[in-house]
């Protein structure tokens, strides 16, 4: 595995607040992450580091092995449009689309000119006047046809309804197909990206609470679905992070693995093993490290993305 | 995992000269802000200056008039200044340019806005000078002071004064960008009471006289090369405020 970016000590300090400490981490070529964690966590200002539109108070990023920061060679590899990006005054999507051809060297007028199809973004509007859905779909598509080696999205659904977002997800897992890159994509909406991403980063408090694959985020948590009362001894003195009923059935996450005589007491008792929801992990994750928030076993809320979207403080 | 090195993708990266004049090209996409405005707001005053000065040769007025209104558009070059800060720049940013980049193709693009309105000066100035102020000894373009050493004399002094405010206004909105409202008007207030003190300082030495002789002597040319020297270390100024400046 090769890593395009090297991030290490990263720190970025406000005023006030420590936005990133001292994190290192490594971002391998030709992977699709994604960014998690909660509002203020830190995941815009590590993409901002990580694209030198920002610098670190403290701390390294090598981007291709070289710094970033004011290096072109590095840089017109690289596509990071903002979740709240400004505009020139009087700008048209078309405008912004035009200059984005301009700099973009792997540019794809095409598959602009059909994103713009498939998300109606009228173009001779100024940026000033669109809609939430319409401005996040001016930087999906600068993403997407810019084919950057490492492309950044900041949570590019905003605003855009569900059609819309699979358009999104589509289209990105379509043209990452043919054409491989490093795609950066922080998220809220954590299941409905988590087919999507290879690895994830989960960020809390300025702080790498995760750095894995997917598939191994997902095994730090077992889920055993079956007859409730079948199932309680298996949970044992685990944590339970997400628990559902519906009659005699219940599904329960757990945090943790289970053992081979567990896995033959869960074939015996004619119980299922489930996968685990990426997203009731994270709230998991996320919401332990917070001090304060939710105590094990009411960890998981009924509806978990509404707990990850709640400001921290 | 090993060291980072480029991927399979890495090829030519175009020059950073050639991403500079895109700059310019960027500027130019929208051709309002740099091209249109300014053209009709030094075209709207020059209108207006006109009909005032035929209501004035209609109602008997005489001898020579002149006026400031040609420096209308000159303000507007504050304004784009600012704009190109605020607005521009963070969409530079997501253009993934360098803030060099960005900063000298920025100045160039309003280079070429300011000479194709000193050019509109200019032809103005000419025009009145040919025609003895519209056949009525009414001055928009053609101000005496401007043209004593010729054509180009009057020209360089309109491009500098644009330039000045250009630069002018992006270094401000880039320091309340950079280091807060609070900051830059604090700075504002600053700049302002030096001015104070250096009035202050001429009147107590009473060397007025000898600052008109001045201007007198130096020339538009002068005086202007001297204004873009002041226009110049102002952009350097910038350049340095925005080199470490975070979006």
């Amino acid at each position: 595995m090769t890593a395009v970016i090297e991030a290490r000590e990263l720190t970025k300090r406000y005023r006030r607040t420590t936005a990133l400490d001292a994190v290192s981490f490594d971002i391998e070529a030709d992977t699709i992450y994604g960014i998690l964690g909660r509002n203020g966590a830190g995941k815009t200002t590590a993409m901002s580091l990580l694209t030198a539109q920002s610098l670190p108070t403290s701390g390294t990023v090598r981007v291709f092995g070289e710094d970033p920061f004011e290096n072109a060679r590095v840089l017109s590899r690289l596509c990071f449009v903002r979740e709240n990006q400004k505009y020139p005054d009087d700008a048209t999507a078309r405008h912004a689309l035009r200059a984005a051809r301009l700099f973009f060297p792997r540019w794809d007028q095409a598959l602009a000119d059909r994103l713009v199809e498939d998300f109606r973004l009228p173009l001779r509007r100024t940026v000033k006047k669109l809609s939430r859905g319409q401005l996040s779909a001016v930087g999906v598509i600068i993403g997407l046809a810019s084919r950057a080696e490492v492309t950044v999205f900041d949570e590019p659904y905003l605003g855009l309804d569900a059609v819309a977002r699979q358009l999104f997800y589509d289209h990105l897992l379509a043209d990452y197909a043919e054409h491989p890159r490093t795609v950066l994509l922080s998220s809220h909406l954590i299941d409905e990206i988590s087919d999507l991403v290879e690895r994830v980063l989960v960020i809390e408090e300025g702080s790498i609470l995760l750095d894995a694959t997917t598939d191994e985020a997902r095994g730090l948590a077992t889920g055993i679905v079956g007859d409730a009362a079948a199932v309680e001894p298996l949970i044992g003195g685990r944590e339970v992070i997400h628990r559902e009923s519906l009659g005699r059935v219940t599904a329960v996450t757990v945090l943790g693995t289970l053992d081979d005589r567990e896995r033959r007491q869960v074939a015996e008792a004619g119980l299922d093993l489930s996968p685990v929801s990426l997203q009731q992990l994270v709230v998991r994750l996320t919401q332990h490290s917070s001090p304060g928030a939710g105590r094990a076993g009411s960890a998981a809320s009924p509806r978990p993305d509404a707990a990850v979207e709640r400001t921290i403080r | 995992m090993t060291t980072a090195s480029p991927t399979r993708w890495a090829g030519p990266s175009p020059s950073t000269a050639r991403r500079t004049l895109d700059v310019v090209r960027l500027q130019f996409i929208n051709r309002q802000t740099f091209l249109w405005i300014p053209l009709i707001v030094l075209l709207g005053a020059w209108l207006l200056n006109l009909l005032v000065y035929l209501i004035v040769a209609a109602n008997g007025g005489s001898g020579p008039m002149y006026s400031g209104a040609s420096q209308a558009p000159v303000w507007y070059f504050a304004v784009i200044g600012g704009q190109a800060m605020t607005l521009t720049f963070p969409f530079s940013q997501a253009m993934s340019l360098t803030r060099r980049e960005f900063f000298v193709g920025t100045l160039a693009a309003a280079a070429v806005s300011a000479l194709g309105l000193t050019a509109v000066f200019v032809a103005l100035g000419l025009l009145e000078r040919a025609t003895d102020g519209y056949g009525m000894d009414g001055y928009f373009a053609y101000l005496p002071a401007l043209w004593t050493q010729g054509t180009l004399g009057a020209g360089l002094a309109y491009f500098t004064l644009t330039m000045l405010f250009f630069v002018i206004g992006f270094w401000f909105m880039t320091v309340v960008r950079r280091f807060g409202p609070m900051v830059a008007a604090a700075v504002a207030i600053g700049v302002a009471l030096i001015g104070v003190g250096l009035i202050a300082l001429v009147t107590a030495a009473q060397a007025w006289g000898a600052v008109a002789r001045w201007f007198v002597e130096a020339g538009p040319v002068g005086v202007s090369v001297c204004g873009l020297l002041l226009a110049a270390v102002l952009a350097v100024g910038s350049s340095l405020t925005l080199r470490r400046m975070s979006v």
